[in-house]
C-alpha cells in the first residue's frame, strides 16, 4: 500500500514536472524573460520609500518604511526574518555556554584579586547610570541615527560588566536575564505573526510609519528593536555572568 | 559665537597636545597619568563647549558628556595608579608613601 502511493506520488509529480516545464505561461523560456513584470525589478526601481520620488526629511509622511536609518529598514524591516535568525544565533550561542559554563552555587563569583577602593565602586555605579542610559538611548533611536538594538543592547551588558569588575560582591539576578531574553523574543515573534494577520506577510511592518525623522515614526520598526535591544543585553549580560561564575568541572 | 567656538577648539586641541607631549616626556607612570588625565579632560571640555557654542542644539548631549568625563577620567586615572603601585612599578625616588604606612603590600612577581 506505501508503495502504491509513493509510486503515485512519484508519478503525479512528474507529470507535473513535465507539464509546467512544458507550458510557457508558467515559466519562461530561457532569454525571454521580462524582468519589468517581477517582484526583483520592483524592488530594483524603488528606493527605501517604496517610490522614486524625493524624501524630505520631516516633512515627509507615511512612506513605505519611514524609517530614517537605511540600514535599520534593512536590517529590521525588509530583512527582519533573518534578523530573527541572528538573533536566534546568539541565543544559542548564550545557551552553549551557559551549557558549559554554569555554575552550580549561584553565589560564588570569581575573586578579584585586590580590594576595589571606595572610589573606584561608587563611581563605577554613577557610570553604571550613564551608560545604561546611552544604550537606551542607542536603541530608542535606531531608526533615526546609526546604532539600534544590538549596539544598544552590548552597551547595557558592557554597563553590567563594569560593574561586575569594580565591585567583589556584585551579582546578578540572571534568573531576572532569562526571563527578559525569552519574553523579548517570544514579543519578537508574536509582532511577525502580527504583520501576517494584520498585514500580508511575515514580520511585515502593519502600523502607520509617520512622518521621517519623528521618535514615534517607522511602524514597527522601533518596537523591534527595543525587543532586540532587550533581549541581545539581557543574553550579553548572562554570558558575561556565566563567565565571571565559572567553576572546574570533574568529568 | 563662531568665533568663541573656534577659541575653545583650539584651547582644547592645544591641550591635547600638550598632554601628548607629556606622556611623551615624563618620567614614570604617575606623572604620566597626570599629564594626561589632567590635559585630556581639560582638553576635552573645551572642545566640547567650543561643540556647544558651533551647535546650541546640542548642549544637553554635551553636558551628559562632559558628567561621564568628569566621573569616568579621575575613576580610571585613580585605578591605573593603584595597579601601578601594586605592581611595584613605582619609582625609587618616591618622597611620601602613606598607601605604605596603611599596610597596603605590592604584588612580590
Amino acid at each position: 500500500m506505501k508503495n502504491l502511493i509513493a509510486f503515485v506520488l512519484s508519478v503525479a509529480l512528474g507529470v507535473l514536472m513535465v507539464l509546467s516545464l512544458t507550458n510557457n505561461d508558467w515559466f519562461a523560456q530561457f532569454g525571454y524573460v521580462d524582468l519589468a513584470d517581477r517582484v526583483s525589478q520592483s524592488y530594483i526601481d524603488k528606493d527605501v520609500t517604496g517610490n522614486p520620488g524625493e524624501i524630505i526629511f520631516g516633512i515627509t509622511s507615511n512612506p513605505e518604511n519611514g524609517a530614517a536609518n537605511i540600514v535599520t529598514s534593512i536590517v529590521v524591516d525588509y530583512r527582519s526574518f533573518d534578523t530573527l535568525g541572528e538573533v536566534t544565533v546568539l541565543f544559542i550561542s548564550a545557551l552553549g555556554v551557559a551549557l558549559l559554563l554554569n555554575s552550580q552555587d549561584k553565589n560564588k563569583r570569581l575573586a578579584l584579586n585586590f580590594k576595589p577602593n571606595f572610589m573606584l565602586r561608587v563611581g563605577s555605579r554613577a557610570l553604571f547610570a550613564i551608560i545604561l542610559m546611552t544604550g537606551v538611548y542607542v536603541i530608542l533611536h535606531g531608526h533615526l541615527t546609526p546604532g539600534g538594538g544590538f549596539p544598544g543592547g552590548t552597551m547595557i551588558a558592557s554597563s553590567i560588566l563594569l560593574l561586575y569588575l569594580a565591585d567583589d560582591q556584585f551579582r546578578t539576578k540572571v534568573k531576572g536575564f532569562k526571563l527578559l531574553e525569552g519574553v523579548a523574543g517570544s514579543f519578537y515573534v508574536i509582532i511577525g505573526l502580527l504583520g501576517l494577520l494584520l498585514a500580508t506577510y511575515f514580520l511585515q511592518n502593519f502600523l502607520p510609519t509617520g512622518t521621517v525623522g519623528d521618535l514615534l515614526s517607522a511602524g514597527v520598526i522601533p518596537i523591534v528593536y527595543i525587543l532586540i535591544g532587550l533581549k541581545v543585553g539581557s543574553e550579553i549580560a548572562g554570558i558575561i555572568d556565566n563567565f565571571l561564575t565559572e567553576e572546574e568541572v570533574s568529568l | 559665537m563662531l568665533i568663541a567656538s573656534y577659541v575653545f577648539l583650539v584651547i582644547g586641541g592645544l591641550f591635547f597636545l600638550l598632554g601628548g607631549l607629556g606622556i611623551l616626556r615624563m618620567p614614570d607612570t604617575f606623572n604620566r597619568i597626570q599629564a594626561g588625565t589632567k590635559a585630556t579632560t581639560l582638553g576635552s571640555f573645551s572642545i566640547l563647549i567650543g561643540v556647544a557654542f558651533a551647535n546650541p542644539s546640542w548642549i544637553f548631549k554635551i553636558i551628559i558628556i562632559i558628567v561621564f568625563i568628569v566621573i569616568s577620567n579621575p575613576i580610571g586615572s585613580s585605578a591605573i595608579a593603584k595597579a601601578t603601585y601594586r605592581s611595584n612599578h613605582i619609582p625609587t625616588n618616591l618622597v611620601q608613601d602613606d598607601l605604605a604606612k596603611r599596610g597596603e603590600e605590592h604584588d612580590t612577581n
